[in-house]
């Protein structure tokens, strides 16, 4: 019996030895392609985050010359400046949606005197005192509107060049109702009659009348 | 089977440093990556802004300039890759506009610091010492009707504010320019021309009269007036 067991054991004892063999291999195969599998992925998606791609469209305008068109002597003297925005907007009524556009624009109003338009001898001495008649206070330059600063500030719709136009228009009409009124027109001839005595004071006149035509 | 069943129990340990080993790889990674919410401030609510400044200054000279921006753009696909650059010009077409404007430059001498020490009198000679005059582009105006467009038929049309933008880079390009104009000199020309009629009717000769600018001079003019040997080193 005791010799049947040892046998036993003796035939049992290299089939133990193969498996632990066969096994450590398989296991070493398993864990490097586990390894090889998991490295794969966090390089690939290390180098997917790093990448990046966005479509560009160039917003630059081209170079060109800009050409002086006319130049001419002009006398207009500003006493008051009106810097005015105005938000002009359009409506198209569809039928399933409306079309809105709505900009805003820019403008400066200049109010004062043209000197080209005062009499010749609009400085005259009156015994001692010196009365200088000035031309009515008047919007300097009808153009006003510094158009290339206007701002979009909602499209929704196509709009064709007509529309933009009419809309320069209306922001004209508006800027002129809202900033030529009476009491601007007062202040800026309050301010005519301040500079034109400081001036004439500084060239040694002491006594000095302003007044408009 | 037997050998599997020996491959599975001794492939529990090799699980469990393996997954020990995969946890500390992707917690060594650590996430710097801070996404800040941009957070933009639309102005939703317009403002209608009007400042009134009383003033003094005197349009001499008025130049009007004409230019016609142009913009050409295509579509691009731009971004990195594995580390690499690449720039690819998409086959949707490209875009060309041409906007004609009009802006109107003023040049005026500013009053509104004008006082007697503007002034030398020598008998009946007079001197009058103005500023130099300044540069302002006081209007400009889109030619709408003469404004021309191609687009391709892949490419959607420009916006209005991809126009507004066009114009604002003409309206820069046209301040660019106003030093290359030269139209100081002729503001200078013209405001004496303005001035002395006017003090000839204050009682002087016209031979009399002498209009003078002064330059006011900043720290940028200070090289120019220092004489080199001068500087110490």
């Amino acid at each position: 019996m005791n010799e049947i067991e040892q046998t036993k054991k003796e035939y049992q004892a290299p089939k133990t030895n193969i498996l632990g063999t066969i096994g450590r291999w398989l296991l070493i195969i398993c864990t490097s392609i586990i390894l090889l599998i998991a490295a794969i992925f966090y390089f690939s998606y290390r180098a997917i985050t790093n990448s990046s791609a966005s479509l560009d469209v160039n917003s630059d305008i081209d170079v060109t010359p800009t050409q002086i068109e006319s130049m001419k002597q002009i006398g207009e003297w500003e006493f008051l400046s009106i810097a005015d925005e105005e938000m002009i907007d359009t409506l198209r009524r569809g039928f399933f949606s409306d079309d809105e556009l709505i900009r805003i624009y820019y403008g400066n109003l200049r109010l004062g005197i043209n000197m080209h338009k005062a009499k010749p001898h609009f400085i005259q001495k009156n015994k001692d005192t010196l009365v200088v008649t000035l031309p009515p206070i008047e919007l300097l330059d009808e153009d006003f509107i510094d158009e290339a600063r206007t701002k979009s500030f909602y499209e929704s719709g196509s709009w064709d060049d007509q529309t933009r136009e009419d809309m320069y228009q209306r922001a004209v009409a508006k800027m002129k109702q809202r900033c030529l009124t009476s009491a601007n027109i007062n202040s800026a001839q309050q301010n005519a009659t301040r500079q034109f005595f400081q001036l004439m004071r500084s060239m040694g006149h002491e006594n000095v009348k302003i007044v408009f035509e | 089977m037997e050998i599997f069943y020996y491959f599975c129990i001794r492939m529990k340990q090799s699980i469990c440093y393996i997954s020990m080993l995969l946890l500390l790889l992707t917690a060594c990674r650590g996430n710097n990556e801070k996404t800040e919410a941009r957070v933009e401030t639309l102005d939703t609510i317009p403002m209608m802004v009007m400042q009134i400044q009383k003033c003094s200054k005197l349009y001499t000279a008025e130049y009007h300039l004409h230019k016609i921006v142009t913009h050409d753009d295509q579509m691009k696909l731009k971004g990195t890759f594995l580390a690499q650059e690449f720039n690819i010009t998409l086959p949707f077409g490209n875009r060309r506009i041409a906007i004609p404007m009009d802006a109107t430059l003023k040049a005026y001498v500013d009053f509104s610091d004008f006082s007697k020490k503007n002034i030398r009198r020598r008998g009946n000679k007079i001197e009058v010492v103005l500023p130099d005059p300044k540069v302002q582009l006081t209007s400009s105006k889109i030619d709408h009707q003469e404004i021309k467009k191609q687009v391709s038929i892949l490419r959607g049309n420009f916006t209005d504010e991809e126009m507004a933008n066009y114009e604002k880079q003409g309206r820069a390009a046209i301040l660019n320019d106003i030093p290359k104009l030269g139209i100081i000199g002729m503001a200078q020309e013209s405001a004496a021309n303005t001035l002395i009629p006017m003090i000839m009717q204050l009682g002087y000769q016209e031979k009399d009269i002498t209009i003078t600018f002064r330059k006011e001079f900043t720290l940028d003019d200070l090289p120019s007036l220092l004489d080199s040997k001068s500087i110490a080193r």
